[in-house]
């Protein structure tokens, strides 16, 4: 990096991604401003100045990291990703607890969540790997291993325990791994897994809480006993199949062995999956399926930000206008349901306003994953796309019912610096990849 | 230009994006426009909080109304918002609240289920707590987070005792109650009277709550809204009963410790001015703390201390009914008022013996008057048999209001009973003897009646012909500015075509009761001139009997408004010792000569330790 490079990087950067950008920080930084004014028109937080400190910090970060030639951070991809894992070894054990999840470090009132910052780590070392392996795109051990990167730090994460925020390494290695070129039967078998496992989570809650009725025969799935006999039979089933391919070398033998490996390993993450959460996540992806269940426990959250955003209408109720907000009845407003409370002072139209921003800032980070010439650099931007995409379904999709409550922020506009540095440098990376392209 | 993305992949991508981003779109814009109706009704009435503004019970007064017997004092509910308390300082929080309010901790828990936790409702954990505790939780308010406190008045009966009958006493809706009231605007959790007054005039009493509509923020705390919702409370109406609380406490101490009854009422008006029932119960201990013990101690006392024994108890009228025998035989000239009848202290009839009280040789010959004075069975028996009939009897019985509810303003009366031959066949289809007959005659057998029916008896001979109807409420009065919106007037509840001459001359005969008769002695009386009839009711016992007197003063009165009635009903259950005419004696002494019981009995030279009679006296 020179200073002689700044003049073409700027010329050739994609200013428009940084004006969305831009915009979407104030539009975050107003509505933490609104979501800090309490029912009597006071303003009791001071968090939107926070924001807008972390706002200005993120947007010198956006510049450094665009100044910053992509190759060099290729080279150390390893190391940064490794001081991120030690970073999240020593979270586990050291950081403070906020929410239940031992996530954040920090000096004094000063903290971070590095599972952020890792999630951009983990972006450029998974696209390295998978750039400096792409003449062997079909490798089992390619395929391991790229699992492995991204899983280590899922696991720290959930093992702090931050669901939701552990969610975030399954579409990075997805995006990466689809646009990098893993074969379709090992995605194929990652989706499966995760899936099967998610099935198996929610099944027992399901059927305990949500049919009060149990079917019986879904039992076997997660109660004690049987579920053994499950595994006995599965394993049975494995090795007829095994032989099947061995000896008679039928496609479907194949098919068969591919599916019962997904059903037991999503199995086991099921049951383990069952051990780790904590009674209120559980109750979280339960009201996911049925907010009304408990009205007043974590369902009261879901209806709230619904009552909100339904009530704001087409044209919202106008800039510091929005009551439901105001009189508190939607929780963490400035973080988790800062969406709710644009969509009541803003209405549908402001609604449509945000996710066109959202919309075209994908636009254009395609543009450049299209246009460029390496594979680390494709990896880079779908990684960053996927973050985008990912944190948008999840948190808007809490606030409007359709998605469990994670504690996912959304990106720019929910408060908090960790996110916010965050997603400035992965734009950063992003834009530095355009500009050199 | 080449890409690194395959076109498949492009096409699947771009279209992923927009597939998300539109179907986001599409649905924010079902739930924004088209469902907002919905959720902004769901946004209004969510945070719009209503606030009850307790309305005031009326308070209820004796005649004179100077002061209340009934008034509300200050008392507390407090409450807890679960969510205002932090998780960690819950249990500190709930074991300094069970110990300051002496409840059991389990109590608060059993309330606050951990399931409640997060809940940003009030639960009601204590009633009837002391404005004191309520400031000592005020003064430690940050001790104490998420708890609060409701104004909650609490009935005080300032006139317990022998009151308690009368006015009854209030208690938490049940839910059977509620089913037949909730069309009358009657919620759960509403405070309603049980018995007595509290529970006849509960409507006038309670008032109507009133509602405030706050805009509130999801902690409860109100927002500047300045379009407050207000529906004033509607205060309870204040009552004044026609009770006279010195007479009340007379009488009460007239009759003591006696399981049995008294009533003092003016036949002019038909005007309760007093009535005692005893056994008792305390009001205020019902609704203090342990009270549903209280309560269950009260059912399990075999002596009944919930029956109000004037109105709810009935029992044979003996030979007070030989007032209204007398008015009969005047009215129809059955028989010579003046011709005399031979007792000699028992007579055969049929095949079984009919005794006097006077056994032999009797009271010799006596005439109409004599008879009613020496209470003679013979005499009443004979004529009532040979000269009125049964039929005459039944009728004029009824006349005087006897087998049929006063409808006094209290709940639960008894109607007593009237046998007829008609109701014998058919009750153990057996034929109406003559022995029925003698028996009905001076009023023993089927026959039944409650104190306040005799009184009533007595009020027609004195108002020559008039029963009105029995009451306790005077007044409704405006609790706010004191004005008299109801005042009850008297009620012809019987009338009678019997003429005056027959009424004075009983009126004269009932004098000779006291003068010559068997009243002569319990109820001399220098202050008044009495009237009456005694009453000694077999009940199956050799010792003991319901002992009755029912008199009126004064005797040649000038005003119907002077006189009163009084009756006392002693119930065998007692010490014999033939209490009901000294008792009445000693109301009629008190009520005239303005004197507390204590002066009463002291001028009557009475004693009020108990003086065991050795024999049955009329």
């Amino acid at each position: 990096m020179s200073i002689i490079e700044i003049g073409p990087v700027f010329k050739r950067t994609d200013w428009l991604i940084i004006a969305l950008s831009t915009s979407l920080t104030v539009i975050g930084i107003m509505f933490i401003y609104s979501s800090g004014i309490n029912s009597v028109g006071l303003l009791v937080s001071d968090e939107y100045k926070k924001q807008i400190f972390w706002a200005i910090l993120g947007f010198i970060l956006l510049i450094i990291t665009l100044l910053v030639k992509p190759k060099i951070l290729m080279d150390y991809a390893f190391w940064i990703y490794l001081g991120f894992i030690v970073l999240l070894i020593y979270t586990r054990i050291a950081g403070r607890v906020v929410n239940g999840s031992r996530s954040w470090i920090g000096i004094g009132s000063y903290g971070i969540q590095p599972s952020e910052f890792a999630k951009v780590a983990t972006i450029i070392f998974l696209s390295k790997y998978l750039s400096a392996t792409k003449h062997e795109p079909n490798t089992f051990k390619r395929f391991l291993l790229s699992v492995l990167i991204a899983g280590i730090p899922f696991l720290l994460i959930l093992a702090q325990p931050d669901f939701g925020t552990a969610m975030v390494y399954i579409p990075i290695y997805l995006f990466i791994a689809f646009f990098l070129g893993i074969n379709g039967k090992y995605l194929a078998f990652t989706v499966g897994v995760s899936a099967t496992s998610i099935l198996f989570v929610l099944l027992p809650l399901w059927q305990n809480l949500i049919r009060e009725e149990p079917i019986n025969i879904l039992r076997i799935f997660y109660e004690a006993p049987y579920v053994y006999y499950l595994f006995a039979l599965l394993s049975v089933v494995f090795i007829l199949a095994l032989l099947g391919h061995i000896y008679f070398k039928k496609r479907y033998y194949y098919w068969i062995l591919f599916s019962i490996i997904i059903i037991f390993i999503g199995l086991i993450l099921g049951l383990a999956a069952g051990k780790i959460l904590k009674e209120y996540q559980m109750m979280r992806l339960i009201v996911f399926f049925d907010p009304n269940i408990d009205p007043l426990g974590s369902g009261w959250h879901i209806l709230q930000s619904l009552t909100a955003i339904g009530s704001g209408g087409l044209g919202g109720k106008g800039f510091l206008l929005g009551t439901h907000s105001h009189y508190r009845y939607l929780p963490t407003q400035s973080t988790d349901f800062i969406f709710s409370i644009i969509s009541e002072e803003l209405g549908f139209i402001g609604v449509l306003l945000i996710n066109l921003l959202f919309l075209v800032l994908l636009f254009r980070i395609y543009m450049i994953m299209k246009s460029t010439k390496d594979m680390f650099s494709l990896g880079i931007c779908s990684g960053v796309s996927s973050l985008l995409i990912f944190h948008y379904i999840v948190n808007v999709g809490m606030t409007i019912g359709i998605m469990p409550i994670t504690g996912i922020p959304l990106w720019f506009l929910s408060y908090g610096g960790s996110a916010l540095l965050t997603i400035n440098i992965a734009l950063g990376l992003v834009l530095a990849i355009g500009s050199r392209r | 230009m080449i890409s690194l993305i395959d076109s498949k992949k492009r096409v699947f991508y771009i279209l992923a994006l927009v597939f998300i981003f539109s179907s986001y779109s599409i649905y924010l814009f079902y739930i924004q426009v088209f469902k907002s109706s919905e959720f902004t009704n769901r946004a209004i009435s969510i945070s719009r909080q209503t606030e009850i503004l307790p309305s005031q019970r009326g308070e209820i007064f004796d005649r004179n109304l100077d002061s209340p017997l009934v008034v509300n004092n200050d008392s507390f509910a407090v409450l807890v918002i679960p969510a205002e308390i932090p998780n960690e300082l819950k249990p500190t929080v709930f074991n300094k609240l069970a110990a300051l309010l002496d409840i059991p901790l389990l109590d608060i828990n059993k309330k606050i289920p951990v399931s409640y936790y997060r809940m940003y409702q009030s639960i009601e954990i204590a009633n009837s707590v002391s404005q004191e505790l309520v400031f000592s939780i005020a003064e430690r308010k940050d001790e104490f987070p998420g708890v609060s406190w409701q104004s909650k008045p609490r009935r005080n009966y300032l006139e317990a005792g022998s009151f308690s009958h009368i006015i009854g006493y209030v208690g938490e809706i049940t839910r059977d109650e509620l089913k037949i009231l909730f069309n009358k605007g009657y919620q759960s959790g509403d405070i309603i009277g049980k018995s007595g007054i509290e529970n006849q005039y509960d409507e006038l009493l309670r008032g109507k709550d009133g509602r405030q509509f706050r805009t509130v923020d999801v902690r409860g705390r109100s927002v500047n809204q300045p379009n407050l919702d207000v529906i004033p409370p509607v205060m309870g109406n204040n009552l004044v009963l026609t009770i006279d609380r010195g007479t009340q406490i007379l009488a009460e101490k007239a009759l003591g410790d006696r399981i049995g009854s008294a009533i003092v009422l003016k036949p002019a008006t038909g005007e309760i001015l007093a009535m005692v029932s005893w056994p008792g119960y305390d009001a205020n201990l019902l609704m203090a703390k342990g009270g549903n013990n209280y309560f269950a101690s009260l059912l399990n006392d075999e002596r009944n201390p919930l029956i109000n024994r004037a109105i709810q108890s009935h029992y044979p009228p003996a030979s007070t009914i030989k007032i209204a025998m007398t008015a009969a035989i005047l009215e129809e000239k059955a028989f010579d008022p003046a011709e005399r009848v031979l007792c000699a202290g028992e007579m055969t009839f049929g095949d079984r013996i009919f005794k006097c009280h006077i056994l032999k040789p009797g009271h010799g010959r006596l005439n109409l008057q004599q008879a009613l004075a020496q209470s003679c069975n013979i005499y009443f028996a004979v004529v009532g048999h040979e000269k009125l009939g049964i039929e005459r009897i039944v009728t004029y019985y009824r006349d005087f209001g006897f087998g049929e509810a006063t409808g006094i303003d209290l709940r639960g009366e008894a109607s007593g009973f009237v046998p007829t031959p008609q109701w014998k066949e058919r009750r153990f289809n057996e034929k109406w003897l003559g022995g029925d007959t003698l028996n009905l005659s001076i009023g023993q057998g089927y026959m039944l009646s409650t104190p306040l029916q005799i009184a009533n008896m007595l009020s027609m001979i004195v108002n020559d012909g008039i029963i009105y109807k029995p009451h306790v409420l005077k007044e409704v009065r405006n609790q706010e500015t004191d004005e008299v919106s109801f005042s009850y007037s008297p009620e012809i509840l019987w009338k009678s075509s019997i003429t005056k001459e027959t009424f004075d001359q009983t009126k004269e005969n009932l004098r000779s009761v006291l003068l010559e008769g068997t009243a002569r002695y319990p109820l001399a009386n220098k202050v008044v001139q009495i009237a009456g009839k005694t009453g000694t009711a077999e009940v199956g016992l050799s010792d003991r009997w319901h002992s009755w007197f029912v008199g009126y003063a004064p005797y040649n009165y000038t005003d119907i408004n002077d006189v009163i009635v009084v009756v006392v009903m002693v119930e065998a259950a007692n010490v014999w010792e033939w209490w009901a005419p000294y008792a009445t004696n000693i109301i009629f002494q008190g009520y005239f000569a303005k004197q507390l019981y204590e002066d009463a009995i002291r001028e009557l030279k009475l004693t009020t330790t108990v003086r065991i009679q050795a024999g049955r006296i009329e």
